[in-house]
């Protein structure tokens, strides 16, 4: 999976807008969304809210875990856990750069924020490398990682999948072989 | 998911893949046996093809003319899968040069295995222990070298962690491509651009 993928998969999460339009309720296919009055703020997918923003008809609100303070918590409480902590969203990664690049004015400390995640990712990326080694290396048949993104798993997805392929057909090799079988076509 | 090619890649064990490259590739390194019978019509390949003499015959030469009741053809294993090598490898693989010593060493040694040896299992073992201990540093490097020179890197992994290196780096390049956002800027495919078609202007002359 592309990370562009799982951006436009992120993009399904709903986030709160102030619009500057008026719209009745309009009905799509995959829900409805609610009544639009200026000033007055409502949930719209992110998609939609992007779309708004660089209209200019509305303002984003940023999601209350981002927030300086909060993720600074976030960050700390990553680097002393062994295990992944549950994160606020399972798109954490994706909602930070989707906002910060669009709506970085309505957005407070954006600058802090953007390198707090930096941190929490970094932190994640390597306990995953970690387990995946000590996986590795004492060839364990099977390992739970709770609470991981989407994002990181593409990131280190393709290359741990490979590997492990390798390692299973050369284990297979330990088993003495069978008797040689004609190739069927 | 966006290529155009999926290459077959090459099967580690007792069988080869017939589509792969890189299995046929591999399967043309030398391998050092001794024949047994006297190969008179094959005296271009193997050089004299007297009865005892050692030759050195690639690996596929080896796999046909190899059977089991050994009227033809005994194999020694290569250098690198001997005892002492294997030592070596036990002590610490990250220090052996995998592409020097041929650069197929794991696909090599799964098909020595096809030939009845006594060191089978030990040979078998060793692989396995000595891919586990380069995982690490193969994983670390791959997903921390951005946008540098990695020919220092891959100068010492075999062609097999030369692939998963490229793994890896292609999962982190293209999240730091999307992180730039140039993941939403629509290029050129690899397979247009080398068509060289005029340009508009050109044909209107």
């Amino acid at each position: 999976m592309d990370p562009a993928e799982a951006e436009f998969l992120a993009e399904k999460e709903l986030v709160t807008v102030i619009p500057n339009f008026s719209l009745d309720r309009i009905y799509l296919i995959g829900g409805d969304l609610g009544p639009f009055n200026p000033g007055l703020p409502v949930e719209v997918p992110l998609w939609l809210a992007v779309n708004l923003k660089q209209r200019q008809k509305c303002r984003l609100i940023p999601p209350e875990w981002m927030d300086a303070e909060k993720l600074e918590e976030i960050r700390d409480q990553e680097r002393k856990e062994d295990t992944f902590t549950p994160m606020p969203s399972p798109y954490y990664m994706e909602l930070t750069k989707l906002l910060l690049n669009y709506a970085s004015d309505s957005i407070p400390k954006a600058d802090e924020i953007r390198t707090l995640v930096k941190d929490t990712w970094d932190t994640r990326i390597a306990k995953l490398r970690l387990s995946a080694d000590s996986f590795v290396r004492q060839q364990e048949a099977h390992a739970k990682l709770d609470n991981l993104t989407l994002m990181e798993i593409n990131t280190t997805g393709t290359f741990l999948t490979q590997a492990l392929d390798h390692m299973y057909k050369l284990r297979t090799n330990l088993q003495p072989a069978e008797s040689a079988q004609s190739q069927d076509f | 998911m966006a290529e155009a090619y999926f290459p077959v890649g090459p099967g580690l064990g007792p069988e080869e893949n017939f589509l792969s490259l890189e299995d046929i590739l591999m399967s043309q390194e030398k391998l050092p046996g001794r024949v047994e019978a006297a190969l008179p019509r094959l005296a271009a390949v193997l050089g004299k093809g007297a009865a005892g003499s050692k030759v050195e015959i690639p690996l596929w030469l080896a796999k046909g003319l190899y059977d089991n009741k050994r009227r033809i053809l005994s194999v020694e294993l290569p250098k690198i899968y001997k005892e002492g090598w294997r030592t070596v490898f036990s002590a610490d693989a990250n220090v052996v040069d995998l592409h020097k010593m041929g650069p197929y060493y794991y696909g090599f040694g799964s098909q020595l295995l096809n030939f009845d040896n006594p060191e089978n299992a030990e040979i078998a073992q060793t692989i396995l222990q000595t891919f586990i201990g380069r995982f690490r540093r193969i994983m670390d490097s791959s997903q921390n070298a951005y946008n540098e020179d990695t020919s220092a890197l891959v100068a010492r992994l075999d062609e097999l962690e030369r692939a998963l290196f490229r793994a890896g780096q292609k999962g982190l390049n293209d999240f730091q491509c999307w992180e730039k956002g140039q993941a939403s800027q629509i290029t050129a495919s690899s397979l247009v651009q080398n068509y060289r078609k005029r340009k508009f202007t050109d044909v209107d002359g």
